[in-house]
């Protein structure tokens, strides 16, 4: 199986760099090349010219994005997750996107071509992308924004027990929202006249993104798929709750994963409401089993259904989760 | 027809950096000709232009450029644009301000914006060589709209999000007054109620001297004799750049929004010389026929101008031939209206000096002043029997005669009157 979690890999690995050797000429250029980018921008993209270590491309590759947002939204860089929009929360728009590009090519000495710009949509996209490039590794699969509809068409889970309302799958991992409405029905019970979300469930909505990411963003061998019917919870550890999550709040849920061997696969998770820390989870571990790509018709259905349960009504319990 | 005002104005150029400071200068007839750096070598016998002050746009990276704290630009606004562009940038934000415009003003279908400029030779020659040297892949993917004539009305129109009639003009010197009487024509025809019409030139080392090429350019290397038109011992045009911005409205639009105009545009009219690509016709044949168009077009006399700007940029021919056809038009009627030319001391703004001399006369009118036709010594005999006048006059006008020329041998006159 190939590595997917490229980023918790890197270890420092010095890879053979084609080009002639740095020269001073050359960090003349690329200061002047990256002359509004942060010193550490600078810094990194040295590094990475004169050793070719893949680790300093994250930072020169922020640095570029970072050069080129508005500075009002600089701010939002800074502390972001991989999750980041580039069009939506940091208004960049293509042609800045080719800004972006042009200088990160000429700076890490690599080309890009204008197809595999198109499914770049998030910060994490951009990392996961440059990194793939630098290492010769096969590109990442485009990070899949998934609609509640096809949530609900793919998972073994159901409302009322599903909780997640939207969801994007890359193959480094998931991120996912979930509002708690005040409706769920444990809450009447979960405190008396104070409901507060069970962190157990919150562990639950960790773990259904996890299985999420299984059926739609997890690498599998060829003819393959991972079935639907399969997975189930196995154990966790390093659970911590740091904040009460009321209805009203959103939740937002990120997992990646940190091993993926027949048939465990474990991951890491997180909640956070706003940029508050919520859950924190150090390891998920789910079982699994492949089944014959053909006999998965969950997914199958999956690419067909959702034009017709958003025509409304097709699903009742579905219906109330998309108005949640 | 709907008549048509001028309500706003601005301007970035070698006189002055707004209406104010440009005012004071016709008036006193101060030029704004410097020694210009890049021009200092050996090899470039052209020494003078007229700068503009206060901004800094020699880079090809317009985040490098600086310019008055008292304009804002955002960086995904100022990348796509050539050094004019921010020129006329800045002069489209005093017009606003001048015509006292509302934000629900700009940007609507009934508002529109022509613009005039010669491009970036500056720009496009970096973006091409880069592509040359370099390849397509490590092009800027703006190196197109910044560069190519059109730029100004791209990046302006994107800017200032207007919504209604867009379009750029390219008749060399005659631009920007094409752009100015096509949106004249814009609003007397119905078809807008308001129109935008800007002007703009890099006017650096790029933009300026190819001309030295045709032996155009006034190789003095005094700023205060480099540009005299009319005089017998002009030697040719000194270039500036810059950027002019005026604001055309219907009456009904002056009445609603309860604006002073400037003045009113009352007609114009073109012709061409038919006679050579770059030199004007020696009896301003051209010339002669746009004034005479515009003057039946408005339903003005001859005899009614009491002024003229004239087109005159101090060259050899340029400037007798247009002497020749004011003596036509205005001679045979025994008329003598008040003559001078401003390019004595802004220098030759090429497409942007038609929006820029129409705002000049449009402060004449507002502030009661008549500039002189400044540095002439000698008049050139040819000019004489016309009133080229050398002192300011503090009259204001009551019809003033604008002319515009350009390569080819295209003539515009524009007509305004006071409103």
């Amino acid at each position: 199986m190939a590595d997917h979690t490229q980023h918790s890999s890197g270890g420092g690995k010095v890879l053979p760099l084609a080009s002639k050797p740095f020269a001073p000429d050359d960090e003349a250029a690329l200061r002047e090349s990256l002359k509004r980018c942060s010193p550490s921008t600078f810094e990194a993209a040295v590094q990475f010219r004169k050793t070719g270590n893949a680790d300093h491309v994250p930072a020169v590759v922020i640095g570029v994005i970072e050069r080129f947002v508005e500075p009002d939204l600089r701010a939002k860089l800074k502390d972001a997750d991989d999750d980041l929009r580039l069009i939506e929360d940091l208004g960049i728009d293509s042609l800045t996107m080719m800004e972006i590009v042009i200088l990160v090519e000429e700076v890490l000495q690599l080309s890009i071509n204008n197809d595999e710009l198109r499914n770049l949509r998030t910060v994490g996209d951009v990392k996961t992308f440059i990194d793939c490039k630098i290492r010769g590794l096969p590109l990442p699969r485009p990070t899949k924004f998934l609609p509640i509809e096809h949530i609900g068409s793919v998972m073994p889970i159901q409302p009322p027990f599903l909780f997640l309302n939207e969801a994007s799958v890359s193959s480094t991992g998931a991120n996912g929202k979930y509002k708690i409405t005040g409706q769920e029905f444990f809450l009447q019970g979960h405190f008396k006249d104070n409901p507060v979300m069970p962190a157990s469930i919150m562990l639950e909505a960790l773990g259904q993104l996890a299985v999420l990411f299984l059926l739609e963003g997890a690498p599998t061998e060829p003819g393959k798929a991972i079935g639907a019917n399969t997975i189930f919870f196995t154990g966790c550890e390093g659970v911590r709750a740091h904040r009460m999550c009321k209805p009203g709040d959103i939740l937002t849920l990120s997992i990646k994963p940190k091993r993926m061997k027949m048939p465990l696969a474990t991951f890491e998770g997180a909640i956070r409401v706003g940029q508050e820390k919520a859950v924190i989870a150090e390891d998920i571990t789910l079982t699994f089993a492949y089944v014959e790509a053909a006999a998965a018709p969950a997914r199958v259905d999956g690419e067909a259904r959702p034009g017709v349960a958003s025509d409304g009504g097709a699903n009742p319990p579905l219906k109330v989760a998309i108005n949640a | 027809m709907p008549r048509v005002f001028i309500t706003g104005l601005g301007f970035i150029t070698s006189i002055g950096n707004d209406a104010k400071g440009v005012e004071g200068s016709l008036r006193e007839l101060r030029h704004g000709f410097e020694l210009y750096p890049p021009f200092q070598k050996p090899d470039i016998a052209c020494k003078v232009i007229g700068t503009i002050k206060g901004f800094s746009t020699d880079s090809t990276d317009p985040e490098d450029w600086t310019y008055p704290e008292a304009y804002e630009i955002k960086r995904e606004t100022i990348r796509s644009m050539a050094p004019h562009g921010l020129y006329a940038h800045c002069a489209f934000l005093q017009a606003i301000t001048d015509a006292k415009l509302a934000d629900g003003d700009i940007s609507n279908r009934d508002t529109g914006l022509f613009a005039a400029s010669g491009g970036s030779p500056m720009l496009t020659y970096f973006h091409h060589e880069r592509m040359l040297r370099l390849g397509p892949a490590r092009c800027s993917p703006l190196g197109i709209v910044a560069s190519i004539v059109g730029t100004l009305n791209f990046n302006l129109v994107a800017a200032f999000r207007i919504q209604g009639a867009s379009c750029g003009f390219s008749s060399a010197c005659a631009s920007s007054a094409h752009a100015l009487a096509y949106a004249f024509d814009e609003i007397s025809l119905g078809r807008q109620k308001r129109m935008f019409v800007a002007g703009g030139e890099d006017g650096n080392r790029d933009a300026i001297l190819p001309f030295a090429g045709m032996r155009t350019l006034s190789l003095q290397t005094d700023p205060a004799l480099a540009s005299r038109p009319f005089d017998a011992a002009r030697d040719g045009f000194v270039g500036t750049g810059g950027g002019a911005v005026a604001v055309l409205e219907s009456e009904s639009e002056v009445k609603r929004r309860g604006v002073t105009p400037y003045c009113e545009v009352a007609g114009w009219g073109q012709a061409s010389d038919g006679y050579n690509v770059a030199i004007s016709h020696p009896d301003g044949a051209g010339s002669r026929v746009a004034m005479e168009n515009a003057l039946s077009a408005s339903g003005i006399g001859a005899a009614a101008v009491d002024y003229v700007n004239a087109h005159a940029t101090s060259t050899l021919i340029g400037d007798v031939s247009e002497a020749r056809a004011l003596k036509s038009v205005f001679g045979e009627m025994g008329v003598r209206p008040a003559i001078s030319s401003t390019k004595a001391l802004t220098g030759h703004g090429l497409s942007m000096s038609g929006v820029m001399e129409v705002g000049f006369c449009a402060l004449m009118f507002r502030h009661g002043f008549v500039p002189g036709s400044a540095h002439i010594s000698n008049l050139d005999p040819s000019c004489e029997g016309l009133n080229i006048i050398r002192a300011s006059s503090t009259q204001a006008p009551k019809v003033v005669l604008k002319n515009s020329s350009g390569f080819g041998g295209a003539n515009v006159a524009l007509l305004l009157r006071r409103a």
